[in-house]
């Protein structure tokens, strides 16, 4: 209600304004727009109509209110602007395709653990390399000087001068605001206290991480814990699973050379301990003493082969981690050498933290490895699958041959088929744990706790590095123009976001805001962001760019 | 009537063909393409076009159309992208899950159906008719997701009577079929979904029987029966529900061919995993093979089941004959 009146005034100062000035004909004050003495026909072309693509209300709202208010906001700005909501994989389509047939849009990327790493938010989805069609860089950002410390920042295999590059790329970037980051959602889950402890919570990814089934301890009899989905799994075989949740799972069935520990710190885990012995070879020493869920020891055959496995099947997931590979050898009896192609800094957190050991017992003797459905998955991780019964559930029993053993005796991972299912089953005390974010309703369902119905229930907040944001096409017109993409930045109401369609869960964004607060190492506080909402200042900075108003107040591009 | 049957398989092969062509193009038309669905759409353009090849959609339609069809002339519907295994394993799993529930609701729902409806045929103009006419429209009526949920607030969550969701106990169950349906676990969990989608289904198979009760009761031989000084029951059931049942026979085996698309608002509400709730996600997520099998297995299902409708009337009524 406050926005719609302060808008209402905004709109009459303006008409007061307009009136007045064309009473007077002269434009004395060159900070307001209209009024100026050019002719049209001398001033620079229209600024294009613009479409904001955006999401349907039912699939993000936040994005789909943001973008309507950012298109009206343009309107008054004399911009043909509107917001075109629609499905999000025909949104996908668009911005991948081959057309790129776009204006603006918003979308979000999500906070998965391995974007810790800043080489997907810096490089990846702003390098011009990964500009054209089909690539990442959905902006079109293209800036010389940028790439190079993109690209410095991935062969940097010194972490802290590689923290230096990253600081300079967030500089560039909140400069140049490729994009506007509107907000980022605070990753809101549950758990029941009464009867288990010891969670442990991770920015991007929750409750449900890969360290919580080590710490998490029993508080009564019940030794099993139940984590509740709302979304499917596909299947058990580590070359073909191409779902978040069904990685969640794998990676607790096989082990991994390195995992990165609760603080986001690579830590060796099926290793013992690795050493870059120069920018492109890694030896990496195998933990002695482990075992497959069969008995067979794990060696490092067993390692060699799982990477050249992943290699030769080319599996799309794991691809750009795995091609700065050029070839692996084994050094002695349990040591593997890793020679690159290039320095690759992002190696050791994300290559050795993803890749999963599987035992090449089993699998050098399947014909076609990526079709094999693996139904009786075999790994060295802290828990044995049990059963996976499609679209139900996943039952995963302790391994009791595990170097870390951990305290439950197993865990089920039970798929629902709706968010107010889990809510009953979290309040009937059948499951224990979400594995995903609460949606808004429920977490303030939970916090006002109605008749104490939901006191077992402990509320977690965690960050996500993940945001939402405003792309641009900056092949296009005004987008092109930097100072237009700074106007811009003023016209999005960030805490409108925040406070009003957040409920206050989630952080502000800003203009090239790419690495967030959450993600601590990485991020450069330094760096000074447009991240306040100032049509007025919006409307400044447009008037200095050189941007004029014509006699029917349509904004118009600076004369080249 | 061999040969009517026999023509009519012929005819029902050739829909088939033509519905399966129809949804082959249906899907390929819907914009957005699998790849959207993998995890994220942060892998490269390079994995992308090796996914579209490892699922086959990197011909034109037409070599990706020869493929389908001659494919399923040997009845494999081709493997989900999802799941990496057979449509047609899934689409048996889930045709489990989906007609034990259906077919529980249904004999629930026609029992209750035929019997009311001849009852209040019987008792026309009565309060307790329109009682029952109002019931059973109520629930006809009533979004059953609704309904759904209001009854596991009042069955599971106030009085624990019954479990609120899911086919058995989370972490029982196995393998087997038995270990999955026969059981006790498995019957309370089916009790709730049941009832409430019988319950739904109820007005229809009523209301037909007392209409057709009705006219039925004018005939001749029901004031004969009376006349005879038969007992009033006994003409009820014995001699005028019996006549009057053939209209619902044929909504029943219509039903059944239905019913394999679940009530996939019902999945959802009681996360019943079955074949409803897995069309929709799998049109959604672009599987096509997943999402073709359970299309033209439904039309299939309806085809045959208007066949069988037909070949029962035959049985049933001696006037009807298809020679």
């Amino acid at each position: 209600m406050k926005r719609i009146s302060q808008k209402k005034v905004w709109l009459a100062v303006m008409i007061a304004a307009l009136m007045l000035f064309t009473a007077c004909g002269d434009g004395s004050d060159d900070t307001e727009p209209t009024g100026s003495d050019i002719p049209d026909e001398e001033m620079g072309e229209l600024v294009p109509d613009l479409t904001f693509l955006s999401s349907l209300p039912e699939a993000n709202m936040v994005n789909y209110e943001m973008s309507q208010e950012v298109a009206e906001e343009l309107q008054l700005l004399g911009v043909n602007a509107e917001s075109q909501p629609m499905d999000f994989a025909v949104l996908l389509d668009v911005l991948y395709g081959d057309d790129s047939d776009y204006d603006a849009y918003t979308i979000g990327w999500s906070g998965r653990i391995e974007r810790l790493d800043p080489d997907m938010f810096i490089h990846s989805i702003n390098h011009s390399d990964n500009a054209n069609p089909g690539g990442n860089n959905t902006n079109r950002y293209r800036n010389p000087e940028f790439d190079e410390i993109a690209d410095a920042q991935r062969r940097e295999m010194d972490i802290d001068a590689r923290r230096e590059l990253v600081f300079e790329a967030q500089r560039i970037l909140a400069e140049d605001v490729p994009k506007i980051t509107m907000y980022s959602r605070a990753n809101m889950q549950t758990y029941n206290k009464e009867l288990f402890e010891d969670v442990i919570n991770i920015p991007g990814e929750g409750l449900f991480n890969e360290w919580t089934p080590f710490s998490i301890k029993p508080l009564t009899d019940e030794t099993v814990l139940t984590v509740a989905s709302n979304v499917n799994i596909d299947d058990m075989n580590p070359l073909s699973s191409i779902s978040v949740y069904g990685w969640r799972n794998l990676r607790l069935i096989y082990d991994k050379l390195v995992r990165l520990s609760p603080t986001i710190e690579p830590e060796a885990w099926a290793a013992e301990s690795w050493d870059v012995v120069d920018d492109t070879t890694i030896d990496v020493v195998l933990r002695q003493g482990m075992t497959f869920h069969d008995g067979e020891p794990v060696t490092v055959e067993d390692v060699k082969f799982s990477y050249e496995l992943f290699i030769d099947e080319n599996v799309e997931y794991f691809g750009s981690f795995l091609t700065p590979i050029d070839s692996i050898e084994i050094t002695d009896d349990d040591t593997i050498r890793f020679n690159l192609v290039e320095p690759y800094a992002p190696f050791i957190t994300n290559t050795l933290a993803q890749i999963p050991i599987l035992p090449m017992h089993i699998w050098e003797n399947i014909e076609n490895p990526v079709q094999y459905t693996n139904e009786d998955a075999i790994g060295s991780g802290p828990f044995k699958l049990e059963r996976f019964q499609t679209g139900e559930e996943l039952v995963l029993s302790k391994f009791d041959d595990y170097f870390e053993p951990v305290h439950i005796d197993g865990y089920i991972f039970q798929i629902f088929a709706s968010p107010e299912g889990v809510l009953t089953a979290l309040e009937l005390g059948n499951v224990h744990m979400v594995s995903y974010d609460l949606v808004p309703s429920h977490t303030e369902q939970i916090e006002n706790n109605d008749g104490g119905r939901y006191d077992h229930l402990e509320l977690t907040e965690g960050d996500d590095i993940g945001f939402f944001y405003i792309g641009m096409n900056l092949d296009r017109k005004p987008f092109d123009n930097k100072q237009f993409r700074i106007a811009m930045a003023h016209l999005v109401d960030y805490d409108l976001a925040l406070d009003v369609h957040l409920n206050g869960y989630g952080a502000r964004g800003g203009g090239g805001l790419t690495i967030v607060e959450a993600n601590e190492f990485w991020h450069n506080p330094d760096v000074p962001i447009y991240d306040t909402y100032d049509p007025e200042r919006a409307r400044e900075i447009l008037v200095e760019a050189g941007f004029t108003w014509d006699s029917e107040g349509r904004m118009r591009m600076p004369v080249e | 009537m061999l040969n009517y049957f026999l023509k009519r398989l012929f005819v029902m092969l050739l829909m088939i063909v033509l519905v399966s062509t129809m949804i082959f193009f249906l899907f390929r038309t819907m914009p957005g393409d699998p790849t959207a669905f993998v995890v994220d759409p942060s892998i490269p353009p390079e994995a992308r076009q090796q996914l579209l090849e490892r699922y086959g959609l990197d011909g034109s339609l037409w070599d990706q159309y020869k493929v389908f069809i001659t494919d399923l002339a040997r009845l494999d519907f081709g493997d989900s992208f999802f799941y990496n295994r057979p449509a047609i394993e899934i689409i048996q799993e889930k045709l489990a899950a989906t007609l034990i529930l259906m077919l529980t609701a249904m004999v629930f729902a026609y029992t209750m159906g035929i019997f009311g409806g001849a009852w209040m045929a019987w008792r026309r103009g009565s309060r307790l008719e329109s009682l029952g006419i109002t019931i059973s429209l109520i629930f006809r009526s009533a979004p059953t997701f609704w309904v759904g949920l209001m009854m596991i607030l009042l069955f599971s969550v106030r009085l624990a009577w019954f479990p609120a969701q899911g086919m058995r106990t989370a972490g029982t169950g196995g393998g087997t079929f038995a270990e999955m349906f026969l059981n006790l676990d498995f019957l309370r969990h089916l009790i709730l979904p049941a009832i409430v989608a019988g319950m739904y289904f109820m007005a229809t198979p009523m209301l037909i029987m007392r209409n057709s009760m009705l006219e039925v009761m004018s005939e001749d031989y029901i004031e004969m029966a009376r006349a005879k000084g038969t007992k009033e029951r006994h003409i009820l059931y014995r001699h005028a529900a019996r006549n009057a049942l053939l209209p619902v026979v044929t909504a029943g085996a219509l039903f059944i061919g239905a019913s394999i698309g679940g009530q996939v608002l019902l999945e959802v509400v009681f996360s019943w995993p079955g074949l409803g709730r897995e069309i929709v996600t799998a049109v959604t997520r672009h599987d096509y093979p997943l999402a073709q099998g359970c299309f033209i297995i439904i039309s299939a299902m309806v085809m045959f089941m208007n066949l069988i409708a037909d070949m029962l009337y035959a049985f049933l009524d001696p006037r009807i004959s298809y020679n």
